[in-house]
């Protein structure tokens, strides 16, 4: 419940960090390695991101990433903060990126967890059928993201996102699973997640 | 007939029925884009809860990777690389001066396919559509229907280079802004207007018959809109027949009812019966009745399909050929392009096949294109989804998967071979 009382505040701090970048003008491809270290500002050195509502990459499959820079950069799923640093990425540059997130492993973010919480969000996932997609153990697959050890405050504003359907680029089956769902039903589903 | 005032008791309290089965708790209208009231039941299906659908790949698909040497073809036949290199490839139209405009989903992409010295070049033309597959060629124009915007761009083959601002002509076409089953398949008839499908906004649950699950024709404008059919789940692909001039439509079955479907359809309206009603969400296939959403009689006044098309198979595009290099028993038969399954344990589909229409105005399905389904392994290869007939009668295939089309032609007006 408490946690569904943090306000939707959509990538604010994602985009003041973007700004602390320069971004080469007119770069042709990009050395994998740097931008590696400029993905890991925010997301985590390791991928593992400490950063309040950035999410974290390490252990997403590497489909998942692929995808879903592809949406970011051609404006399918226009991300304000993301497009300085996707807009001149190459498929290779892409593919690279995404190997490289996928191959680390994922982490807890060290946010606290209701267990309380957890649990009940446990028996609806259940319900809701979400390892269908997401796996047993929510480590994603294919185009379906990791939801273990993801960040909790992003995993919260995400869900919110798909139920209000404000998350383009998506399939609709995420919005049609979410719907109806009240804001402590996100926030149970994403303590649950997160802890796995 | 059907409308009787018992059966819309009925359908009134069913209504409420499945919105408080589905939505204890909902206090809040849906969203955009979904019926409340869907009433899909993966349990309850007794199929394995973890099928899910298969992902397109953005990326290209290198050239010596595409599985072209995988496809089998009736004797005479053979299959080429037509053009790479366009990830999601899906419909496909041709401007008179033989650019073909290819259309994608998720991508959200439209491309340029030209020819130079006999090599494709293949250019992304629009980029950051949501799920532009609705293409069509006339006069010159291109129409780009995406799901939020019917759009028209004028000569669009004298700017390939900078295509500039289209006409807008969302507007004035209306149509429903919901995102599921709302890609559009659009194409002009014999009589000049523009037909365009609007599906259910679900898997299975109650339509809004004045809104969804149709087939509908405009004017060129947008204005004096007509039903055509009514009660379809979702068709992606038509085509009309080339004497007959009667509408065909594939239309896709809905999901988790079993592995063995309800099948897909091929329909066809009758001439003397447009606005007809084929049965979603009552009644699939050849007279199924659905197994959650239940009215008496449910398939009370519902045309029949000309031809099931198989389970989960994914019939997409729909192409009646009318040229001269395939034999003649090829003319004015229906090719189909069948996506393949996903929500079926045994895949099913990934081919092409072949409807002949039969004096009593049903037909008969032949396989024409295999060889991208490894039954022994339930694996595919591909994804073929559209087709388009070129000037000299080939007959190209869009593969979706691996982001290519197969050239199909056959050997009698290819180069002969001296056995």
């Amino acid at each position: 419940m408490m946690v569904a009382a943090v306000p939707w505040r959509p990538l604010v701090l994602g985009l003041a960090a973007a700004l602390f970048f320069t971004i080469p003008a007119g770069a042709q491809g990009v050395d994998v390695a740097q931008r590696v270290e400029q993905c890991g500002t925010c997301h985590g050195e390791d991928g593992n991101s400490r950063m309040e509502k950035i999410p974290s990459l390490a252990g997403q499959p590497e489909f998942f990433i692929v995808n879903q820079l592809f949406l970011m950069r051609e404006k399918v799923r226009p991300v304000e903060a993301m497009t300085p640093f996707v807009k001149d990425l190459k498929d290779e540059d892409i593919i690279a990126l995404a190997k490289h997130f996928a191959a680390l492993p994922a982490k807890p973010s060290g946010e606290k967890l209701d267990p309380a919480l957890a649990e009940r969000g446990g028996t609806l996932a259940g319900s809701l059928r979400c390892v269908s997609c997401h796996l047993p153990d929510l480590s994603g697959t294919q185009q379906m993201p990791r939801l273990a050890k993801q960040r909790l405050d992003y995993t919260i504003d995400a869900l919110k996102a798909y139920r209000d359907d404000k998350r383009p680029g998506a399939d609709s089956i995420m919005t049609a699973v979410l719907l109806g769902l009240s804001d402590s039903d996100l926030a149970a589903l994403a303590h649950y997640a997160t802890s796995r | 007939m059907i409308a009787t005032s018992t059966t819309r008791g009925v359908l009134l309290a069913s209504l409420a029925g499945s919105a408080l089965a589905v939505l204890p708790a909902m206090a809040q209208q849906a969203p955009p884009g979904f019926s409340p009231l869907d009433q899909s039941n993966p349990r309850a299906s007794q199929q394995d809860v973890n099928l899910r659908p298969h992902a397109t790949p953005p990326t290209v698909t290198a050239p010596d990777q595409v599985p072209v040497d995988k496809l089998k073809l009736p004797a005479g036949f053979k299959a080429e690389v037509f053009s790479h290199g366009h990830p999601g490839a899906r419909t496909m139209v041709r401007g008179p001066k033989g650019t073909i405009f290819m259309g994608t989903r998720q991508l959200g992409r439209v491309y340029a396919i030209t020819d130079r010295d006999g090599k494709r070049e293949v250019k992304t033309l629009l980029q950051g559509l949501t799920q532009p597959n609705g293409l069509v060629m006339k006069d010159g124009a291109l129409y780009v229907l995406a799901i939020n915007k019917v759009l028209r761009y004028d000569n669009i083959e004298d700017r390939l280079d900078n295509v500039g601002d289209p006409i807008d002509l969302t507007d004035k076409f209306n149509l429903p802004p919901d995102i599921h089953h709302n890609w559009k398949y659009a194409d002009f008839g014999p009589d000049g207007k523009l037909y365009i499908q609007i599906g259910a906004n679900c898997n299975i649950c109650e339509i809004n018959p004045g809104v969804h699950g149709q087939i509908r024709r405009y004017n060129a404008d947008g204005s004096g809109m007509e039903i055509v059919a009514r009660g379809v789940r979702n068709t992606v692909g038509f085509d009309w027949h080339p004497q007959t001039k009667e509408l065909w439509f594939t239309d896709n079955g809905r999901d988790w009812a079993g592995n063995a479907g309800p099948e897909d359809e091929l329909n066809r309206i009758p001439k003397d019966m447009e606005g007809a009603n084929f049965g979603f969400p009552y009644c699939h296939a050849n007279g199924i009745p659905d197994i959650d959403i239940k009215r008496p009689h449910p398939c009370a006044g519902v045309v029949m399909p000309a031809a099931l098309t198989g389970p989960h198979s994914a019939g997409l595009g729909i192409k009646f050929y009318t040229g001269s290099m395939f034999p003649q028993e090829y003319r004015d038969v229906a090719f189909i392009a069948r996506r393949g399954s996903w929500n079926r344990e045994q895949k099913f589909g990934y081919d092409v096949v072949v409807a002949r229409p039969q004096a009593d105005g049903t037909a008969k399905i032949e396989p024409f294109m295999t060889g991208l389904l490894d039954e022994a392994k339930n694996e595919f290869y591909g994804r073929p989804v559209y087709l388009l007939q070129m000037p000299d009668g080939a007959l190209l295939v869009s593969d979706e998967q691996n982001g290519a089309t197969y050239r199909i032609s056959h050997s009698s007006s290819d180069r002969p071979r001296v056995q």
